[in-house]
């Protein structure tokens, strides 16, 4: 596999490869941040796997970033030959319940009238989906999840909206995502998701991590009530 | 149990320390003090040695009285210190007795001045760090901007302390016309225009008001690269995001930890506190270094601040 290694600023070092997002690049990803902590220890100050991407931080007075290129090309390359990647995820698919309804969901009418489609077609597609969990980040339990059905490509807003609720379900291009906590957006809102997705009070903080598998499963309004979502 | 309590708490003061270390894969900021060399100045001032937390003062004007004796620095943009009303020399030790009256006022220049008190502020660790992040709602008192009456804990350490040899006039205040920003370019740099590469390396910009702890809006010539989304990747500090309206976005330190418009490159560190210190209408231009130029002015640095503060 080709790939490319360069600064990202003065103390972090990025490896991108030249390659479409896949989930075995995912967990070949997963790993190398893996091998790269347990090889470089508290000398990272972080790091974080992106779409294609693995960004390592050094704490500039302890780690040279040559030291951190060598090693990221290294085992890359080796990493990368072998067939070895292992999945990090043996967890089943977490189940995440949404309520699709033009209630909590503003955008449901209009994407389905934009697409064709019914909104009840529109939520066995969007639920019928086995997603996979590409990146998190953007904010506290934000979760990259693809790859959406072509059927559902839509574009985003023009203008953002300035608070989306916490627990908004939404799609933009070929990904969707359950908002964790009110934030702007200009994704689109299909529905609610009442089950809470981040909690620094709980190990681990976050519902959703990397490599994970997750499958949308449509509720009615009585038991997204029941488990604490809100009209 | 000690505390200072804050009558009048500013715009927008923060509890910040050096800030948090792996939670960017959670989406967590790192968050800490903008000018860290300033917080740096006001930790040696007091014997510091724990990384200890600051109350971080945006343009300053800010009000508090202590339950206890304790020494005090204001270190970063220099303002006026008051106690009780009556004007006390800047950059140096203060004693604050218990029950008086501490004010600090407008800072003549600069932007974020920090409040440090003997044995330092005793709120929760979140992530091994007190620092506030308001968008997350973690750290510091309650998650948020500090406001009037809220009353914060000092640690039992906090009392009238030794002084140290150590400069607390050391921050990041760029007395210049013009502030270059020097960067390191990224993967993208070869990829974006030629035409537009010029333009960020040759023309001017200018802070706009629009310039917080999660990043600096800049004025100027428009970079339009034509590129609405990429795969989204790690951002860094620094790092110049150019997004649809052509406007460039300086990354701080409560930046959005992922991010996917494009970036020709980072801003090195000891030039994001310059510009994290500048005010809105600051012209700046920026500078292209390589890698190894940016080692090379964090070594000269770090030794400069170790001769400065010892």
């Amino acid at each position: 596999m080709l790939f490319t290694i360069g600064p990202a600023g003065d103390t972090a070092m990025r490896l991108t490869f030249q390659e479409p997002p896949s989930p075995h690049l995912t967990h070949l990803l997963l790993q190398l941040q893996r091998t790269a902590q347990a090889h470089f220890l508290d000398a990272l100050s972080d790091s974080v796997v992106g779409y294609t991407t693995l960004t390592l931080f050094f704490m500039p007075l302890r780690l040279q970033r040559d030291q951190v290129s060598a090693w990221l090309e290294k085992t890359a390359r080796s990493l990368s030959d072998s067939k070895q990647v292992e999945a990090t995820s043996n967890k089943e698919a977490v189940v995440l319940p949404v309520f699709y309804d033009p209630a909590v969901a503003p955008d449901l009418t209009s994407v389905a009238d934009d697409l064709g489609m019914t909104v009840d077609a529109l939520i066995t597609v969007h639920s019928a989906t086995l997603y996979f969990a590409y990146a998190t980040g953007f904010a506290p339990g934000f979760c990259y999840l693809g790859t959406l059905d072509p059927r559902l490509k839509t574009q985003r807003l023009s203008t953002p909206r300035l608070r989306v609720p916490a627990g908004a379900v939404a799609i933009a291009d070929q990904q969707t995502a359950v908002y964790p906590c009110e934030s702007p957006g200009g994704w689109r809102i299909i529905g609610a998701c009442p089950v809470t997705l981040f909690d620094i009070t709980a190990t681990p903080a976050s519902t959703l991590a990397v490599g994970d598998s997750v499958r949308f499963e449509a509720i009615d309004e009585q038991t997204y009530c029941s488990l604490g979502g809100q009209l | 149990m000690k505390t200072l309590t804050l009558a009048k708490a500013g715009i927008a003061s923060t509890i910040q320390d050096g800030g948090r270390l792996g939670t960017l894969q959670a989406g967590i900021a790192p968050a800490g003090a903008m000018d860290p060399l300033a917080l740096k100045a006001g930790q040696y001032c007091l014997g510091h040695r724990a990384g200890e937390a600051a109350i971080e003062i945006a343009y300053g004007n800010i009000r508090a009285t202590s339950s206890h004796d304790c020494s005090l620095v204001v270190t970063g943009a220099p303002a006026t210190v008051l106690i009780d009303n009556e004007p006390a020399p800047t950059q140096c030790i203060h004693t604050l007795r218990a029950g008086q009256t501490l004010t600090i006022g407008p800072p003549s220049e600069g932007v974020y001045s920090y409040l440090h008190v003997s044995g330092g502020f005793n709120t929760d660790l979140v992530f091994a760090s007190r620092s506030t992040s308001p968008r997350e709602g973690i750290g510091g008192l309650h998650g948020g901007y500090l406001r009037d009456q809220d009353v914060i804990p000092l640690s039992d350490g906090a009392s009238v302390s030794d002084t140290y040899r150590a400069d607390p006039g050391l921050c990041k205040i760029a007395q210049r016309a013009v502030l270059t920003l020097r960067y390191v370019p990224g993967y993208q740099y070869d990829e974006l225009a030629p035409a537009l590469i010029q333009r960020l390396n040759e023309d001017h910009f200018e802070v706009t008001a629009k310039a917080n702890r999660m990043g600096v809006t800049l004025n100027g010539p428009l970079l339009q690269t034509g590129v609405e989304s990429l795969l989204s990747e790690a951002t860094c500090q620094g790092a110049i995001q150019i997004p649809p309206d052509g406007n460039p976005i300086v990354l701080m330190k409560d930046r959005q930890t992922m991010g996917g418009y494009p970036i020709p490159g980072a801003v090195i560190e000891s030039d994001c506190a310059r510009l994290a210190q500048a005010r809105p209408g600051q012209r700046i231009r920026f500078a292209a270094c390589t890698p190894q130029e940016a080692d090379n002015i964090r070594w000269l640095e770090h030794h400069y601040v170790e001769t400065r503060l010892r």
